[in-house]
């Protein structure tokens, strides 16, 4: 290669110090284990002490083995002493660039940043840990490789930030030339505990504290006595306990994950937002690589005239969780401007969609009518064999008339239209959301017909994409419906099969 | 059979079906196939009769007659009934497939959107001549299969589809 003599690039040292940190708290719960076992025994030697030299020592090889450089238009990362690595990407092939700084890094001014090329776990380069102002610059130099010019220019979300002590890089300022399309409002927290994040989240601390408390029983006179006091109260006072507590578990979640939300938006069109309390997080999204939005509206959010937005774009994997949100739940007005600023195609974020129909609206019920029916005769048939009391009967047109609400909210929800540049898909209930899909972004098309939808004259058409979810389903239209959509989007494929 | 006609005069007015039918050995190879499972349901079933200490059989021949049922039908209507569903046809343009017996699908990719084209050729398949090609395009949820075909065909269809995607730049997505 002409270009060998490029420089290889480190880590930054200061990862010599991450790395032991890192790894103790993976294995904080041996080290516990450790301890409390040493506190019963007699033995005083201090294993644990041992292994320090040896995380440290590993810490110190992985530094040394580990170097990275970009050169004739790849970046290339080499590591590993005895098994050699050596991960090759095409710079035009980069797709998203991450910059990840848990508290740890923020403290010695440090970020992860990954790169992804592709949609799988092996298409992404890792390096743990850089300076958080050269993570900036190499994104820089990774998404703006389409125009040399601009290489130059200022690192995409602003100038170098000098990170002190307490890392306050989310306060940063962009440059100028950033244009600002978010900024998070305090106020949004009250969407929290309407989200079923925010609500798992919340769930999940509840579960932990349970457990904790659960733990310490024996010896917490005052969690005894606690307990003792909720039992004692009406059945009321403790749903309503109960809600509080999650909802602020729900907006402490948030607080943590959206605190100094922003997106903006580059002179080349690519997509940043930042994010976090106390683990930052930045990501970038190449404008060449965004093939739509989603729109989230899920049932809670619909209550209270919230939205959330997320992006479509390829190279984001599913499992990192939030990487792809434009806007936190916040009010639908901004959601919706934020949307219509990233597509610009106002059609795609607001327009009325076209319905799909009876035979979809008659399959909505009987999906959820159906099983309803079954679980309740099941009930009955339970309760003739056992003496029960006949007192949940009551409870069978409760249940019913949710079934029926659900299948006819289903289909109230199901809906596309056709835009000059976009096909829009909305689908679901609890879960409802609205994608606005580039035309260009469709790579397929699937025309599914279970027996029951042939018998009823539907299909489900389906568009294949690279970006998001990787597939947008439209659900139980006509057949002619279906086909009328291919033809709109990819007139000249459907013209090769006539 | 009814499902193909009232397909046919559906969407006759937009989208015919593909050209080719797949081989007609892909009958005896889905055959084949249908019976490792339902082989495997009547090991288990002896194992039981063999287990099972209780002098009343009733229940062992409830259970066996249902899976002689479901088996005789799998074994001898799946096949046929995939047989008249299956089709595809490859255009320099477009790949367009038909696949599916209860469940019935279409698949259309652009060529310029391929990434790969596969040849998958089982044991039984190799016994009778034949081999599937796969399809792959950028997209996770996209990959087209046509099964069972003749081996020339494939082979022919495979060198067809490779050359037309090395034309087409980009990547893609």
């Amino acid at each position: 290669m002409s270009d060998a003599e490029t420089e290889w690039r480190r880590l930054d040292a200061r990862m010599l110090l991450i790395h032991p940190v890192e790894t103790v708290v993976r294995l904080l719960p041996a080290l516990l284990a450790l301890l409390v076992a040493r506190a019963n025994s007699d033995s005083d030697q201090p294993w644990e002490l041992y292994a320090l030299p040896l995380i440290v020592a590993f810490g110190v090889l992985r530094w040394f083995t580990t170097r990275y450089r970009i050169t004739g238009g790849r970046i290339e990362l080499r590591r590993g002493l005895l098994n050699k690595q050596t991960t090759t990407a095409q710079l035009d092939k980069v797709r998203t660039v991450d910059l990840t700084a848990r508290i740890y890094h923020r403290v010695l001014g440090l970020a992860k940043v990954e790169i992804s090329t592709g949609g799988g776990q092996r298409d992404r380069l890792v390096l743990d840990s850089l300076r958080v102002d050269e993570g900036r610059r190499l994104r820089a130099e990774l998404l703006h490789r389409i125009d040399p010019a601009v290489t130059g220019l200022p690192a995409p979300t602003g100038v170098p930030v000098t990170v002190d002590a307490s890392g306050t890089d989310v306060s940063a300022t962009p440059a100028p030339t950033d244009e600002e399309l978010v900024r998070l409002d305090p106020g949004w927290v009250r969407y929290a505990p309407f989200t079923l994040t925010g609500i798992a989240t919340a769930a999940a601390g509840v579960g932990f504290l349970f457990q904790a408390v659960g733990r310490v029983r024996d010896q917490g006179e005052v969690i005894a006595s606690g307990t003792e006091w909720v039992r004692g109260l009406a059945i009321w006072v403790d749903v309503l306990l109960l809600l509080v507590v999650v909802s602020v578990l729900a907006a402490v979640a948030y607080v943590l994950n959206f605190w100094g939300f922003r997106l903006t938006r580059n002179r080349l069109g690519s997509l940043h937002t930042r994010r976090g309390l106390l683990t930052t997080r930045e990501t970038s999204i190449d404008h060449g690589r965004v093939r739509g939005v989603q729109v989230d509206e899920p049932a809670g959010l619909r209550l209270v005239g919230a939205r959330r937005l997320k992006v479509v774009t390829t190279g984001l994997l599913r499992e990192r969780g939030g990487a792809d949100w434009l806007v936190p739940p916040a009010p639908a007005a901004e959601v919706v401007r934020v949307a219509t600023d990233v597509v610009e195609d106002d059609d795609a974020v607001t327009a009325p969609l076209q319905p799909h129909g009876r035979a979809a609206l008659r399959r909505r019920l009987t999906r959820t009518l159906v099983p309803t029916v079954f679980v309740l005769v099941a009930l009955a048939v339970l309760r003739s064999t056992t003496d029960a009391p006949a007192g949940w009967y009551a409870t069978a047109p409760v249940l019913l008339g949710l079934a029926a609400w659900l299948g006819v909210d289903r289909y109230a929800g199901l809906g596309h239209r056709v835009t000059p540049r976009h096909l829009v898909v909305r689908e679901g209930s609890l879960d409802r959301h609205r994608v606005a899909l580039e035309r260009d972004g469709v790579i397929g098309w699937t025309v599914r017909r279970s027996f029951f939808q042939r018998r009823a004259g539907v299909a489900t058409l389906v568009a294949t994409t690279a970006a998001g979810a990787s597939h947008y389903d439209v659900v139980d239209v006509t057949v002619g419906r279906a086909y009328e959509v291919m033809e709109e989007i990819s007139p000249d494929l459907l013209a090769e099969f006539r | 059979m009814w499902h193909r006609g009232r397909m046919q005069t559906e969407e006759a007015t937009t989208l015919r079906a593909p050209a080719n039918l797949v081989s007609r050995r892909a009958v005896t190879l889905w055959t084949v196939e249908a019976l490792v499972p339902v082989t495997g349901l009547l090991v288990a079933q002896v194992v039981w009769w063999l287990a099972d200490d209780d002098p009343d059989r009733g229940v062992h021949w409830l259970v066996g007659a249902a899976w002689l049922l479901v088996s005789v039908a799998y074994v001898l209507v799946m096949p046929r009934w995939r047989w008249r569903v299956h089709r595809w046809e490859a255009t320099g343009r477009a790949i367009y497939t038909q696949t599916g017996w209860v469940r019935q699908e279409r698949r259309i990719a652009p060529m310029s959107r391929v990434q790969t084209v596969d040849l998958e050729r089982g044991p039984i398949a190799q016994l009778l001549g034949l081999a599937s090609v796969t399809v792959t395009t950028a997209s996770a949820a996209g990959p087209l299969r046509i099964h069972a075909l003749d081996l020339p065909v494939a082979t022919e269809l495979v060198e067809t589809l490779s050359a037309a995607a090395v034309l087409e730049k980009g990547d893609a997505t």
